[in-house]
């Protein structure tokens, strides 16, 4: 199965969900796409459909409302996968730091696999992160238990 | 004839054809990267992905759905091993729309919306682009006296000089069946995100890597089927065909997606009305 | 048995136990009358084909009184048509019935001078045996199905008085015309069943004696008529320009002056096959009860219009006007086929695809080659087989959930498993490679290929006809396959799913044996009108000349592609995900999302129609000015030559 788990890190397609964060990290997640950074070096994709996405990159400090939604998005993430918290936000609620509408990060509500730090993250931070992701993926086993980890 | 080389042939090429389908799908996105000044992912990136898709956990959202992707993949297949065992093209086409029938009976079973759209204009591309291949196959009767891809061979001369205007109009059917801009309105590849993935949307895992797998062998089949074009010797036909595959792949990274209307305007007033006149001028001229 | 009681059995019997059933109040009567008749008619339809098939052509010719018995007969038809007319206010019917009225002595006393003897009044060949087993089979299993479901469709309608003595009489009486219709050699003769098949239908379609069925009722009878007053011009003209008034003497004559007649003969028949711009006459039937459309698509009324033009089609071999039959037919079949993608009737969409098919079989005869011809005679017969069950399908499904509506039929499959697979079956067999209504369609498609010149036009319809076929086929059928687990009883009377199943499996196994299906009756039919052979059946693979086509081997191939997964999917036991909805599922229901305020909304997905560019409104015009021109072309063709 050597190829098999090869092509697990070969092949990392990307469903980006904003949780209502200010934007500025999703638009430094776009930027990775562009000539600059070509992510599609590595095999990324970015891909508009949980049900066929192997990583779930998410912004945004998460909110009352889209709680649900992300948990959707997470359930309908077929395993393998991981999630990588993109911002300031999406790690400990950011600048919406105990508002009252939010719950403060992503790992309120989901497992959280890797936190990329950043106001707005930066295209080579959230590189890193999704190679540290990718090692990750690589020891996991379907339904694996998630432990945190930090990039830079 | 005898079927001993016909049956050789056919098993390498259902063989070989993941291998070439998959290299030729990894150039498609090396050379579109490259058209947009990126350096792209490696050559046998579609390997890792099917690999990737293959060791995923599968998600189901209707039984139909399922057997309707086997049966795309098996119908394919069919259609694949008649056409390298030189059957008639008629029947290979027939098949090869009943595979596409089931994809789009497979997407239209998963009752998803965004399933049942793409599903919807995957039959609009098949109305588009059916009376193209089954005309395309006439034409080529009246050149070799068969329809059979054996009777290419048995020609003399070839297709394209006295074909000039089907092979256009096959290349606008190859646009759609490749589901390359301006025609990808089904399931937009290239992870444009309109209508989430279309038909493919409810598929996951390892069904999406068989459907990666099909849509190789389809284009393999295309790729040969272009080739017939000019099959003396074979290595021009051979030459052509990867001349039509990068001339799609350069279309469709300067147009932008058309509605369904233009493209039904296109394959039929462009594609139909171009194997008629070239018909027509063939039976006036010779 | 001898072959004249064999055939007076096929012809006599279906009106023998028409009259008895005119006595028969109650289903049961009726099921213990028509089951055992029925059985007997496919049995006697059996034994003739096996007499004729080895032994050729079986000539018989009833004694004189009868040719005054049907003339008498043939003036008290007209002078019932005369009386609607007259009853019903309809100027239509009136004024052709009255055209008739008078061209009709006008011919037979005039033209024909009174008494002219046809030998032989009946010629029964191969390609009259096709006919009589699709219509004494067929048809049989229809009327068995009818007395499932007249009952309740009388049920459902509280009717105080039963009606069904009079459905029945009609329903039966058909049959037996339509036998003597495909035995008949003598013009006179074909006439007068021509005729009765009007009548019946007429009655048909009024059945439930709503006003739309009387109004729809009335136009069969006008366009139909139509069809008359050319076939009893056509007659006038045969004898006076032939000396003639049998068919195969007109056929085999080879004369260039009998064009004109056998041109009024096949509008005589696309006004029955309701071919564009008649089309509307066989839309407007269907609201008629489902057995009847059952009965008039497959294996009566429209058939014979067809059987008329492809029995003379090698009157015309090689001339204009099988050139104009046959881009007629081809754009009939694809304008029809193109209307059909706009339509969410389902038995709409089944009336389109008849018209279509119809038009293909016209086509075949246009094109008028061994192949073409071929293929012309196996469409009658896949047609009739898949057609029937179909319309049987979505009666039964009419009345089980109530609607007639491609909407309602969405997820069927959850609610009638059986049905719907049988329904699902039989549209795969009217769609796609190795059934036999493709395989037709492959063959046409080829034979016109073969052809050079203006046949370009005739193949480009069928492509483009072809395409379209498959579409407005897969968006219904493909709706249908998975629903919402509905905890239902399937109800399944005995009769009505015995002869949709029986009819199946007739679809399916009639394509898989199509290589001796074409050499046991094709070929012969073939031959005996003239045609050589048009296949190499060497290995039971079908070879022509330029193409190529293998039924088993490629029923081996598609059996395993599509059954295997089926089967493999049926195992599949694990729990089944929501569908993606843009993550805002409600938890539970299927395919019920949160809505912006926080309710709950359910997604629904109609059918695709396309009706700006597929609708009646924009297409019919088209169409029907697009095919009156073909038709004047047709005939002006014929006339100016």
């Amino acid at each position: 199965m050597g190829f098999l788990k090869r092509a697990r890190v070969k092949s990392p397609w990307i469903l980006h969900y904003c949780t209502g964060g200010c934007n500025g990290c999703d638009i430094e997640i776009l930027a990775c796409l562009t000539p600059l950074y070509d992510v599609e070096r590595f095999g990324m994709l970015n891909i508009g459909n949980p049900k066929h996405a192997d990583v779930l990159m998410i912004t945004g400090p998460v909110n009352w409302k889209n709680r649900e939604v992300l948990q959707r998005l997470y359930a309908q993430t077929p395993d393998p996968k991981v999630v990588i918290a993109v911002g300031a936000c999406a790690a400990t609620g950011g600048v919406f730091h105990n508002c009252v509408n939010t719950l403060g990060g992503v790992d309120k509500v989901i497992p959280v696999d890797v936190y990329v730090r950043g106001c707005a993250a930066r295209p080579e931070a959230i590189i890193d992160g999704v190679v540290l992701a990718l090692q990750k993926l690589e020891e996991k086993r379907s339904g694996g238990v998630a432990h945190a980890a930090g990039a830079r | 004839m005898t079927l001993t080389w016909p049956i050789i042939i056919a098993v390498a090429a259902v063989l070989l054809a993941p291998l070439v389908g998959g290299l030729l799908r990894g150039l498609d996105r090396k050379l579109t990267a490259r058209m947009q000044g990126r350096l792209g992912p490696p050559l046998t990136q579609p390997f890792y992905d099917f690999g990737k898709l293959v060791g995923k956990s599968r998600s189901v959202s209707s039984r139909a759905s399922i057997a309707w992707v086997w049966s795309y993949f098996l119908l394919t297949l069919t259609a694949f091993a008649l056409f390298f065992l030189g059957q008639d093209l008629l029947v290979v086409f027939f098949i090869l729309a009943f595979a596409g029938g089931a994809l789009a009976f497979g997407a239209l079973s998963a009752r998803s919306p965004y399933a049942r759209f793409g599903a919807n204009r995957e039959l609009l591309q098949m109305l588009s682009y059916e009376p193209i291949l089954l005309l395309a196959a006439v034409a080529i009767y009246f050149q070799t006296g068969g329809f059979t891809v054996y009777s290419v061979f048995e020609a003399n001369q070839p297709l394209l000089p006295f074909l000039p205007l089907v092979f256009v109009a096959v290349l606008v059917a190859l646009g759609i069946k490749m589901r390359k801009s301006p025609f990808d309105i089904a399931a937009s590849e290239h992870a444009h995100q309109e209508l989430v993935r279309g038909v493919y949307t409810e598929y996951s895992g390892p069904h999406l890597a068989l459907i990666e797998l099909t849509h190789w062998y389809e284009l393999v089949l295309l790729m040969a089927f272009l080739a017939l074009f000019w099959v003396q010797p074979l290595w021009v036909g051979v030459l052509i065909a990867f001349a039509a595959y990068f001339l799609e792949l350069w279309i469709d990274n300067i147009a932008a997606r058309l509605r369904w209307s233009w493209m039904l305007g296109a394959s039929w007033g462009v594609g139909i009305g171009f194997i008629v006149a070239n018909l027509v001028l063939l039976s006036v001229l010779l | 048995m001898s072959g004249e009681l064999l055939v007076s059995l096929l012809v006599l019997l279906p009106v023998a136990v028409a009259v008895c059933c005119l006595a028969l109040r109650n289903a049961a009567a009726q099921k213990v009358l028509l089951l055992p008749a029925m059985v007997l008619l496919m049995v006697a339809a059996a034994a003739l084909a096996l007499r004729v098939l080895p032994e050729g052509p079986f000539a018989l010719t009833p004694a004189a009184v009868w040719d005054n018995i049907v003339a008498v007969l043939d003036y008290v038809i007209l002078a019932y048509f005369l009386y609607i007319g007259v009853t019903s206010r309809n100027g239509l019917v009136l004024g052709l019935a009255v055209v008739l009225a008078v061209l009709l002595p006008v011919v037979q006393f005039g033209v024909l001078g009174g008494h002219v003897a046809v030998s032989p009044v009946f010629h029964i060949d191969a390609l009259a045996i096709v006919m009589c087993l699709v219509i004494s089979v067929v048809g049989s299993l229809i009327v068995l199905y009818a007395t499932d479901y007249m009952p309740a469709h009388e049920a459902h309608l509280k009717l105080e008085r039963t009606r069904q003595p009079q459905f029945f009489f009609w329903f039966v009486l058909f049959l037996g015309v339509m036998n003597g219709l495909v035995f008949a050699n003598s013009l006179l003769w074909l006439f007068f069943f021509w005729e009765v098949t009007t009548l019946c239908c007429y009655h048909l379609i009024r059945h439930n004696l709503t006003d739309e069925a009387r109004e729809n009722a009335l136009r069969a009878l006008w366009m139909n008529l139509v069809g008359s007053v050319a076939m009893v011009a056509g007659i006038g003209l045969a004898y006076n320009n032939a000396g003639t008034i049998s068919i195969q003497e007109l056929v085999t004559g080879g004369s260039a002056l009998v064009l004109l007649p056998l041109a009024l003969f096949c509008l005589t028949g696309f006004t029955k096959a309701a071919q564009a711009p008649f089309q509307s006459w066989l839309l407007g039937a269907m609201v008629a009860p489902t057995p009847v459309s059952a009965l008039l698509h497959s294996s009566t009324m429209v058939k014979a219009g067809v059987y008329l033009v492809l029995r003379l089609a090698p009157g015309y071999a090689d001339t204009s006007l099988s050139l104009l039959v046959a881009i007629f037919g081809a754009f009939v079949f694809m304008v029809t086929s193109l209307l059909a993608i706009g339509q969410n009737i389902s038995k709409r969409v089944l009336a389109y695809s008849t018209i279509a098919n119809l038009g293909l079989i016209v086509c075949c005869a246009g094109i008028n080659t061994d192949l073409a011809i071929a293929a012309g005679i196996a469409l009658i017969i896949f047609h009739a087989v898949s057609k029937g069950m179909l319309f049987m399908a979505v009666g039964v499904a009419e009345q089980q959930i109530g609607s007639r509506d491609i909407e309602d039929l969405d997820g069927l499959a959850a609610r009638r498993p059986v049905l719907t697979i049988a329904a699902v079956i039989g549209m795969l067999s009217m769609l796609f490679l190795p059934f036999g209504v493709a395989f037709a369609k492959w063959a046409a498609i080829e034979a016109a290929g073969a052809q050079a010149g203006w046949f370009i036009a005739v193949v480009t319809f069928l492509a483009v006809g072809s395409a379209a076929t498959l579409v407005f086929w897969s968006k219904w059928l493909g709706r249908m396959l998975s629903g919402p687990v509905v905890e239902t009883k399937e109800p399944k009377p005995f009769l009505a799913y015995g002869t949709i199943l029986l009819l199946v499996s007739g679809a399916v196994g009639l394509s898989i044996f199509v290589t001796p299906l074409i050499t046991v009756l094709i070929q012969p039919a073939l031959s005996g009108m003239g045609y050589d052979q048009a296949f190499d059946v060497a290995g039971w693979h079908l070879r022509t000349t330029f193409g190529f086509f293998p039924p088993w081997a490629l029923f081996l191939a598609v059996a395993a592609a599509v059954l295997l997964p089926a089967l493999a999917a049926r195992g599949y036991r694990k729990e089944l995900d929501p569908v993606y909805l843009c993550g805002v599922n409600v938890d539970g229901p299927e395919l019920w999302f949160t809505g912006i305020a926080g309710e709950p909304v359910q997604a629904t997905t109609g059918g695709a129609y396309w009706t700006q560019l597929f609708g009646e409104a924009r297409l019919t015009p088209l169409s029907n000015w697009s095919a009156l021109v073909l038709l004047v072309a047709l005939l002006a063709g014929v006339i100016l030559r």
